[in-house]
């Protein structure tokens, strides 16, 4: 017999953390062992309820459990907040394509990240990070709504910002509360001069509008189209290419993706809506 | 191939029926269904001269069905062996289609390939083909070319049955005491049932012959308007995509039973309004027209990238379904038209 596909693993979260005022981080525990790449996702079930993709958030080396941030959203998201340390939860995965991280070897890498982006950023700056030695640097550019919607505060707005070769500068929509950053959306902190872009790759991550715009900000500065990692978010169901909800032009996002550079999708209709 | 011939189909279907469960055409209407076969009834067969109007697929991937249960995994169901009698050409080159999807090397479907390997496929030529039939504009033909295991022509005096796999051949030899041999006569009759069909097929499309072919016509209207006048005739009941026997877009929900949890799979269809939305309210599709773009350019050139065949295969039960006024046919004519309007001017351009 086949192994079935649409069997979830079953797990439970053990630990729920408030990131943000729509965000938080739910570890999840596997009754198994479950590896994956950074930038691939799962399906996470909240069972008899319905099921919804997330991209963990935790480094891969970990694989007893995994972290996956997630924003009140829908109707699954905002079960799953309302839920307690305890609560069973089904995952199926890891599903797809996720950042390509030898190819960045000797590169500049330059992440472009917002809001609940910020989510497969960090399990791949957690992975970078652990070889950081193999990249010329890790450049950040994140922004937030507010200060208050950043996520990860304390590492943030802490111990990353001390580690050597990283660079991460923030921004606000809209300042409020203590804040003595830039105000301005994230487009608003990229510079030209931030990476050598001879040699550096993007990653972007974050609100349909925001990955739009910042594409084309790296664009202008001469990146080329296919030096800029997209984590695509469509309405991955299936996960294995079958379904056809999260198509995009000839691409399932749940196999091929999400993570695919802009040069490959750039042709197809509607990639920002 | 090994072809015999039959006086009757009654014996045949009759030995068939011991073996596995049957289903055989019956009118309802001016279309045919599938019914199960139950060799004690006195009713008379009857011989489809066309597809039926239902899909194959719901034989493999029905409506709805249980994909999982947990949090202790259900055993799989044993599939009995099963046979439907009358496919098509069309029906079969849809099953082609559906096994690219649905047992690809890493991503098997568990209870389609069960129901697959149990399915015995009996397929007919067809006769006297629908107004809606263009499988000839498509490579199809009105007999089947492959991927049975019996195929049956009718012939005049009776019918002939051709052997198209190892377990057909099985068949055959042991239920030799039905069958006779198909005498060179009874072939030539067959043929000339066959060009007189495929002839019919071709006048009824004669105004399908494109300067192009299908697919080049579909992947360059990517940018064509007539995907958004086409919509304004479409009140979206997503009867295309549900007859269509190809299409195998689903959606996958989760329900509660009193002591476990189902994973379910049921039918959906990428006409439908927040088929593509995700949770923050975006939409690729949110425009009808966009969602007509989509499954055309699925079916006839995203699909042919991905597997190296077309998502189509011209049955026209969408045709027939259909209770708006979008006709696949008429929206092809258009394209094909538009592209040569769209070669002429650029030709033009170069001189």
């Amino acid at each position: 017999m086949n192994q079935n596909l649409y069997q979830p693993i079953n797990g439970k979260i053990v630990e729920i953390i408030d990131e943000s005022p729509t965000i938080k981080s739910f570890v999840v525990e596997p009754e198994e062992e479950f590896k994956f790449d950074t930038g691939q996702f799962v399906e996470l079930t909240l069972p008899g309820e319905g099921e919804a993709p997330f991209t963990p958030s935790s480094s891969p080396s970990v694989t007893s459990k995994m972290d996956i941030s997630i924003m009140k959203a829908g109707r699954v998201t905002a079960l799953l907040h309302e839920c307690k340390a305890g609560q069973k939860v089904g995952i199926r995965g890891p599903y797809g394509n996720g950042y390509p991280v030898d190819d960045y070897v000797g590169k500049e890498v330059y992440i472009v990240g917002g809001g609940v982006g910020l989510a497969p950023i960090r399990s791949l700056f957690l992975t970078l990070v652990d070889r950081i030695d193999d990249f010329r640097s890790v450049v950040c550019r994140f922004g937030a709504r507010t200060p208050d919607d950043f996520i990860y505060k304390k590492t943030l707005f802490g111990s990353w910002q001390k580690i050597d070769d990283v660079d991460i500068k923030l921004t606000v929509d809209e300042s409020k509360g203590k804040w003595d950053g830039n105000v301005g959306v994230v487009t608003t902190i990229l510079n030209r001069d931030d990476v050598n872009i001879a040699n550096a790759v993007a990653i972007v991550c974050g609100p349909p509008i925001m990955m739009k715009f910042a594409t084309l900000k790296l664009l202008e500065f001469g990146f080329g189209p296919e030096k800029i990692y997209l984590s695509m978010e469509k309405n991955m169901s299936c996960g294995i290419g079958k379904c056809g909800h999260c198509m995009l032009g000839k691409y399932y996002v749940c196999k091929d993706g999400p993570v695919f550079t802009y040069d490959q999708i750039k042709g197809y209709p509607n990639i920002w809506d | 191939m090994q072809t015999v011939f039959t006086r009757e189909l009654k014996p045949f279907l009759d030995a068939i029926a011991e073996q596995m469960e049957v289903y055989i055409p019956k009118k309802a209407g001016e279309h045919y269904v599938f019914k199960k076969y139950d060799p004690a009834a006195e009713t008379p067969l009857e011989f489809n001269n066309i597809r039926a109007c239902t899909p194959t697929k719901e034989f493999l991937f029905p409506l709805r069905e249980i994909a999982a249960v947990f949090p202790e995994p259900l055993e799989p169901k044993d599939i009995k062996p099963f046979t439907i009698f009358g496919l098509k050409d069309c029906d079969l080159r849809s099953l082609e289609i559906l096994d690219k999807v649905f047992t690809e090397e890493d991503f098997k479907d568990p209870s389609y390939v069960n129901r697959r390997e149990k399915m015995f496929i009996i397929s007919s030529d067809c006769s006297n083909p629908a107004d809606s039939c263009f499988c000839n504009v498509l490579s199809g033909h009105p007999f089947a070319q492959a991927g049975f295991d019996l195929n049956v022509s009718q012939v005049k005096d009776g019918f002939i049955i051709e052997v198209g796999s190892e377990k057909g051949h099985d068949f055959i030899k042991e239920h030799s005491e039905l069958f006779d041999d198909a005498n060179e006569e009874l072939l030539e009759e067959r043929k000339t049932n066959r060009a007189e069909t495929q002839n019919q097929l071709e006048q009824n499309n004669a105004d399908m012959k494109f300067d192009a072919p299908v697919n080049e016509i579909v992947a360059k209207s990517q940018d064509s308007e007539v995907y958004d006048e086409e919509a304004n005739t479409c009140i979206e009941c997503q009867a295309c995509t549900r007859v269509c026997p190809t299409c195998h877009c689903f959606y996958l929900y989760d329900t509660k039973q009193k002591d476990y949890f189902s994973k379910m799979k049921m039918w959906d269809s990428c006409m439908r309004l927040s088929y593509a939305e995700v949770a923050g309210g975006e939409n690729p599709r949110k425009v009808l027209g966009d969602r007509l773009r989509h499954r055309f350019m699925h079916k006839f050139s995203y699909f042919l990238d991905r597997y190296g065949i077309d998502m189509c295969v011209g049955c026209g039960r969408c045709v027939d379904a259909e209770a708006g006024d979008v006709d696949i046919r008429k929206v092809l004519k258009k394209l094909a038209q538009e592209l040569k309007g769209k070669d002429k001017s650029k030709a033009k351009v170069a001189k």
